[in-house]
């Protein structure tokens, strides 16, 4: 039996009866998949001065930003997945490309930009995402500052696993969590970038990567900073401490100087 | 880069160069280093390029318009859960497939199991689909392809399943083995020996 006799006697379906029963069938594929359907995620490649980055913008805000110089993503396009119906659109990511140009000319206002963590499963991580937001540019705070902003002052490590998972880098910005020692620490993106993006925020480390001699230790609710050594500021608490690479950056932050150490 | 594949769908395909930065923070080294971002098309693109096939291939499956229209929605339904795991859209074709034939095996197991219960006397579920598909869809139709279909319909359902595949879906041998999951030779034997079949019993 040829195979073109097989096709012709059962060839009975023409388009048009298929196209009927599709129709049919697709009102029900939209009512149930409406129960189902996940939010949709543009995604695209862009250049930055931080290198290449494939970045995913929800309704919600960024979603993603994932640095392309240290693997090609694929671990992090598998996590969008399951959270999103991904869609290529370059027009959408150029955008956020055009504000991280921005930020490196200094105009620090883009970093408003809506993150959507909806990537971020535990509640100790988004939480710690969304309070390092309000680390101001030109300053940073220690894991262990950050672990006792959240409420678990003995969690730095935690927090250096969120940190190191953080989806959308650059706009969180884990660039300005540090380690107590004062030493930078280490980058999802690489040290290079985040010394990049720490001196675009003014925050210049020195060629020990370490925090600068002059660096004062600024309180947020008390408003007021003071030298690393002076007693005021050991009695404040590490959870509502930041770092300034010096006394003017501090000022401009909008801190005034401790009457104790007089930091200059 | 982008490439158009047989079925139509758009393979969005990127292909960059990075250059890798040292930590001094000079460019100590650039490996022209060509990375891939591969996504597969958008669900509703998927659905429409191949929605005329599945519901073929489920009408000749199940034989029934009923049938065919539940399991349509059912597979779309699935290889929208499911789709998050997919990762290109080179396995989407015998990926789809493979969940409309595995729902057509499980329909005709359940449906084996009712007619057992009920009238206790059928011992292919198959054809007594097929044949009242028949009797509904084709009525006046041709002798030979009522004779036909029941050949088919007595064909183990693998058989059944990679015959109907590669002879009306069009599917490459590598794609019905993905999509029955089984080898390609596997896939071509099944093939074969079911127009063998078909052949002796005309």
């Amino acid at each position: 039996m040829s195979t073109n006799k097989i096709a012709k006697d059962l060839e009975n379906f023409d388009d048009g009866v298929l196209d009927a029963m599709i129709n049919e069938a697709r009102s029900g594929i939209e009512r149930d998949l409406q129960l189902i359907r996940r939010p949709e995620a543009r995604v695209g490649v862009i250049s930055s001065p931080v290198g290449r980055l494939l970045v995913a913008e929800s309704d919600r805000g960024l979603a993603t930003i994932h640095f392309l110089s240290m693997d090609a993503g694929e671990r992090t396009l598998e996590l969008l997945r399951k959270k999103f119906d991904l869609i290529e659109n370059e027009a959408s990511t150029r955008r956020v490309g055009a504000e991280i140009d921005r930020l490196f000319k200094g105009d620090f206002s883009v970093l408003a930009h809506r993150v959507d963590l909806s990537v971020v499963e535990s509640d100790f991580q988004r939480r710690a995402l969304t309070l390092l937001r309000t680390v101001p540019p030109g300053a940073v705070i220690t894991y262990q500052g950050l672990a006792a902003a959240v409420g678990h002052p003995n969690s730095q490590r935690a927090i250096g696993t969120t940190m190191a998972t953080n989806p959308v880098p650059i706009f969180v910005p884990c660039h300005r969590v540090i380690k107590s020692d004062g030493t930078i620490g280490n980058y999802g993106g690489g040290v290079e970038n985040k010394l990049k993006l720490l001196r675009a925020e003014g925050f210049t480390v020195g060629r020990d990567l370490r925090l600068p001699s002059g660096a004062v230790m600024g309180h947020r609710k008390t408003r007021i900073f003071c030298r690393p050594e002076c007693s005021a500021a050991r009695r404040a608490g590490k959870a509502s401490s930041l770092y300034f690479a010096d006394a003017q950056s501090a000022g401009k932050a909008g801190l005034r100087a401790c009457k104790l150490c007089r930091p200059a | 880069m982008r490439e158009m594949q047989p079925d139509g769908c758009a393979a969005r395909r990127i292909k960059y160069h990075d250059s890798r930065i040292g930590l001094s923070g000079v460019i100590d080294s650039v490996m022209g280093r060509t990375y891939e971002l591969r996504i597969p098309p958008p669900f509703d693109v998927a659905v429409k390029s191949m929605e005329r096939e599945i519901m073929r291939f489920l009408m000749r499956s199940t034989g029934d318009r009923e049938d065919a229209k539940d399991l349509f929605q059912e597979t779309w339904l699935r290889a929208y859960r499911a789709y998050p795991t997919l990762k290109s859209e080179d396995g989407l074709r015998p990926w789809i497939f493979r969940i409309a034939a595995n729902l057509c095996r499980n329909r005709v197991r359940d449906r084996m199991r009712r007619t057992r219960v009920i009238i206790n006397a059928s011992a292919n579920g198959v054809e007594n689909a097929l044949c009242a598909s028949v009797s509904s869809s084709t009525r006046g139709g041709p002798e030979n392809a009522l004779h036909l279909k029941r050949s088919i319909a007595r064909l183990p359902g693998k058989q059944g399943q990679a015959l109907m595949m590669r002879k009306f879906a069009g599917l490459e041998y590598a794609e019905i083995g993905a999509a029955l999951n089984c080898s390609v030779e596997s896939a071509r034997a099944s093939v074969y020996q079911a127009l063998q079949k078909l052949k002796a019993d005309e």
